[in-house]
């Protein structure tokens, strides 16, 4: 585990590293990375642009600006955005929130909704249900997001009108008491939650099964059965307890998918999460937020392994050995 | 006789292949037998013969449909049973330790709850009483808490191969099915297991079911024996009868295949392979690797039934007595002086299917005469010798001449009895031609098959040799050629290798035995060399001044001989232990 954290922060820095290089390594200096010359912004004056460059600290030696970078990340700098002239940071601030909000609920909707359908179907292998859900899972984890989503707009939104169309919550509106509050983001959130539990549940549910029917084969279960344990204590207590384990790494590596695939969502839906930010910054060319989306995209996805590792350990004592 | 606890009465257990569903493998077919209170059975059998397959059927493991049949515990039915139905049964009253315990626990759970686990559903102990429980079982195993909260990868196989009987033993109950306790274990590991099941059958009193194709196991822990082959049940019977005397020819391949320290004897598996279970022989199912197998075992399926002492499925009542000598008597007189020898006095011997039976002593203790009575060429002055159990004195023409051409014998000097004028081809044709046996061209085809089978060239050059153009080892081949060529079911071989180097008659003994594991026959081996016979024979017989002395096992009668003579055999017999035992090296 000691190993696994230090890992974690070598690839942090890896991370920041790459952050800090890439611009430097695109064609041009990083002032025409920064501003392009067809966007509306470019500085065409070259004086004006040495003193950009003088005041971005790019005419410092590649240390020092390196060094710099690093107190500036660390402490929560990333600079500001060339569009929206703020501070990257508060950006984030602003649009984190939301995207987890997203991500998080529909990760544990398609989480329990996979394993729960994943091991009784494993649990009735080859029965009309395990073959039926499986074709619907694989259905499900194929079709394009923003298809899904139309879809149940155009059902809830639009055809029977009973949740809003866009946005994270009404506009303008002032809340009474807490509760009004809770419903409000909740039924902003239902529809895009929704979509983004179909697109992730497939793989859960795929993998869930398939891990359980190779528990299901081992000896040990073979020998629960002998001991005339009740099915849900064998279900539970045994098989599920056991497909877990590749579960929990499967949801670690999902965090970044998640992530992404809350970017189309969060467009069709009009949802002011990070990935309308991503999207009106890669359509600017706003690099320093598109730095920062990937930097904390990266840490989360860091955080999510670390975690699971963590979690693994916990579950699987075979793990905690060396 | 009271009912006993557990009988099972024509059990099948039917699979269908995963991916041809229509192709059904009856692993099981028809299997019946019962286990008394507090004994203790013993199902062997190679691997793949039903075993694992009958035990998982006695605790409702297989898919429902999947069993037919009846088995019943105290009288009540069980096949019948669903899911629900057989959880009481299972553990409370039939525990099964699985073959590999290594993996027989749950990997992420601790040892000790796995343990308390069915005390906790059978019994309705709380949680702490359990484990309690679980802790004095681990006691009775020589293990303690610190096993119990192990982790399954945390314990040593031995240690988790105790912990699996203690969970098997924690609800008390009455049957315990052992699926190999012994295998891939070292011999140290082994030994204790077995110990151990032998203490907690005492203990207890638990009637045992033992799997198990290690048959030294199975002579130390059961009481009875029975031999599964292919889904059928071959042989059962008491196990010291069954393994000492094995009836079933199935029986017998397998104790010749095990090895053990009884015997220096070497090891012959039996000839052929375990059959498709999707396509399992017509009639009786060993009959392809049988060597004694006749046209009925081809078609008709033999039943068990009862031969003597137990119940044995074979249409010939098990291994065939191909030999009977009955207290048979031979004398000459010496020319003139009224002096009579008795060669032979009241020597009697049986030679069973498969058997190596060797008769030993010193020149002039009448062996050779005794061979060339069992061969038919000298007459006993009393006593029958009887060929498959017919007496050869009451037979006549055809009858008479089909036991001669069944009875070889291989003489001690092949010089002596080939003719130098014939060719290697008109030697081992010469018995067909007296015979009248088959068409000219069949004639050479058996010609040519007979030289192949004792490892000589079987092209023209080689055919249109004559005897003084071949070694000595050649041309003991070509004699014994000459008796395979009628196909026989018995063979005398008087002294066939002692012509011989050391080297040449260590691999012409070998040949005999290899071609009596093919072909199934009974050899008789006449010799004076013990420390060869005791390499190939099954029984021994020591003969002096014409009498039997002793006879036995060969394994008895090397190592602990009962008659002085045979002690005197012995203790004359080659050996390199006279050089002087120098200890283990010491290292330089």
């Amino acid at each position: 585990m000691k190993s696994r954290f230090a890992l974690t922060l070598l690839s942090l820095w890896a991370v920041l590293t790459l952050n800090f290089l890439l611009p430097r390594w695109l064609p041009g200096d990083p002032l025409a990375a920064l501003l392009d010359p067809d966007s509306s912004s470019y500085v065409y004056n070259a004086e004006v642009r040495g003193a950009l460059e003088a005041y971005y600290g790019l005419d410092r030696p590649l240390g020092e600006q390196y060094a710099g970078y690093l107190t500036g990340a660390l402490s929560g700098d990333l600079g500001r955005s060339i569009r929206l002239n703020q501070p990257v940071t508060d950006l984030l601030r602003e649009h984190l929130p939301w995207t987890l909000l997203l991500t998080l609920s529909a990760l544990i909707a398609a989480s329990l909704l996979g394993v729960i359908a994943g091991s009784e179907a494993a649990w009735r292998r080859r029965s009309p249900v395990d073959r039926a859900l499986v074709v619907v899972s694989v259905v499900a984890s194929n079709a394009p997001v923003f298809f899904t989503g139309m879809i149940l707009l155009i059902l809830f939104g639009v055809e029977l009108r009973w949740l809003p169309l866009a946005g994270g919550r009404t506009p303008f509106a002032r809340y009474d008491n807490t509760l009004a509050q809770v419903r409000d983001y909740g039924a902003h959130l239902l529809l895009p939650a929704l979509t983004l539990t179909l697109a992730l549940v497939g793989s859960k549910f795929l993998l869930v099964r398939n891990s359980v029917i190779g528990v299901l084969g081992e000896d040990f279960m073979l020998v629960a059965r002998a001991k005339g344990l009740p099915p849900r204590r064998l279900k539970r207590n045994h098989a599920l307890r056991n497909a877990i384990v590749p579960f929990v790494h499967h949801l670690a590596a999902h965090a970044a998918f998640a992530i992404t695939g809350a970017l189309f969502i969060e467009t069709l839906f009009q949802y002011p999460g990070m990935g309308r930010l991503i999207f009106e910054s890669v359509v600017a060319r706003d690099y320093p937020v598109i730095q920062g989306v990937f930097l904390v995209v990266s840490v989360l996805v860091l955080g999510a392994n670390l975690l699971a590792d963590w979690l693994t350990a916990r579950l699987d004592p075979r793990t905690q050995e060396n | 006789m009271t009912a006993p606890l557990l009988a099972v009465e024509n059990l099948r257990v039917t699979f269908a292949l995963p991916d041809d569903p229509h192709t059904a493998i009856r692993a099981v077919d028809g299997v019946s037998f019962d286990l008394a209170a507090g004994q203790s059975l013993a199902i062997v059998g190679e691997t793949g013969s039903g075993k694992t397959t009958l035990a998982r059927a006695l605790l409702g493991l297989h898919p429902a449909g999947a069993v037919a049949g009846n088995i019943r515990l105290d009288g009540r039915e069980l096949t019948a049973l669903d899911e629900q139905g057989w959880r009481p049964i299972r553990w409370r009253r039939i525990a099964l330790a699985v073959q590999n315990a290594g993996t027989a626990f749950d990997p992420v759970q601790r040892a000790g709850d796995q343990i308390a686990e069915p005390l906790r559903e059978h019994l309705g102990l709380s949680g702490s009483d359990a484990w309690a429980r679980a802790l004095d079982l681990a006691g009775e195993m020589g293990l303690g808490e610190r096993h119990l909260r192990s982790y399954p990868h945390q314990l040593s196989g031995g240690e988790k191969q105790r912990l699996m009987l203690a969970m098997a033993l924690s609800c008390a109950p009455d049957i315990l099915i052992v699926d190999e306790p012994t295998s891939g274990q070292d011999m140290l590991t082994r030994a204790k297991m077995l110990a151990l099941l032998d203490r907690v059958r005492q203990d207890t009193g638990i009637s045992l079911l033992l799997i198990s194709h290690d048959l030294a196991a199975v002579a130390r822990l059961a009481d009875r024996v029975a031999v599964l082959y292919a889904g059928k049940l071959a042989e059962v019977g008491p196990a010291r009868d069954v393994l000492q005397r094995p009836r079933h020819p199935y029986t017998w391949g397998l104790l010749n295949a095990y090895p053990n320290m009884s015997t220096a004897r070497d090891l012959r598996g039996v000839r052929g392979g375990l059959p498709d279970p999707a396509h399992p022989p017509a009639g009786c199912r060993f009959h392809p690797r049988c060597t004694q197998a006749v046209d009925e075992c081809r078609r008709v399926d033999p039943p068990l039934q009862p031969v003597r002492d137990r119940l044995v499925a074979c249409h010939l009542g098990g291994l065939q007595t191909l030999l009977r000598v009955d207290r048979i008597a031979k004398t000459f007189s010496l020319n003139g002086n009224g002096f009579r020898v008795e060669a032979v006095r009241d020597a009697s011997l049986d030679v069973l299917e498969g058997e190596v039976v060797a008769v030993i002593g010193e020149t002039g203790s009448g062996k050779t005469t005794l061979g060339r009575l069992v061969a038919g060429m000298l007459d006993p002055e009393s006593g029958a010798i009887a060929f498959r159990e017919q007496d050869v004195s009451d037979l006549s023409g055809a009858a008479l001449k089909s036991v001669r051409r069944q009875v070889q014998l291989i003489p001690q000097d092949p010089f002596d009895t080939v003719s130098p004028r014939l060719t290697v081809a008109e030697i081992v044709r010469e018995p067909l031609d007296v015979q009248r046996i088959g068409a000219p061209a069949d004639r050479v085809a058996a010609v040519r098959e007979a030289l192949a089978a004792v490892g000589l060239p079987d092209g023209d050059s080689f055919l249109t040799r004559r005897p003084h153009e071949l070694s000595g080892g050649q041309l003991q081949r070509v004699v014994i050629a000459r008796a395979l060529v009628l196909e026989p079911k018995l063979i005398v071989a008087d002294e066939p290798v002692s012509m011989l180097d050391a080297s040449e008659q260590a691999k012409l003994i070998n040949l005999l035995k290899d071609i009596q594991n093919e072909r199934g026959m009974g050899l008789l081996l006449i010799s004076h060399d013990v420390a060869l016979v005791r390499k190939v024979a099954d029984r021994i017989v020591v003969m002096r001044d014409g009498a039997i002395v002793e006879s036995g096992p060969a394994s008895r009668v090397v190592t602990r001989p009962q008659h002085a003579y045979t002690r005197a055999l012995l203790g004359a017999a080659p050996s390199f232990d006279w050089f002087e035992d120098p200890g283990p090296a010491s290292g330089a």
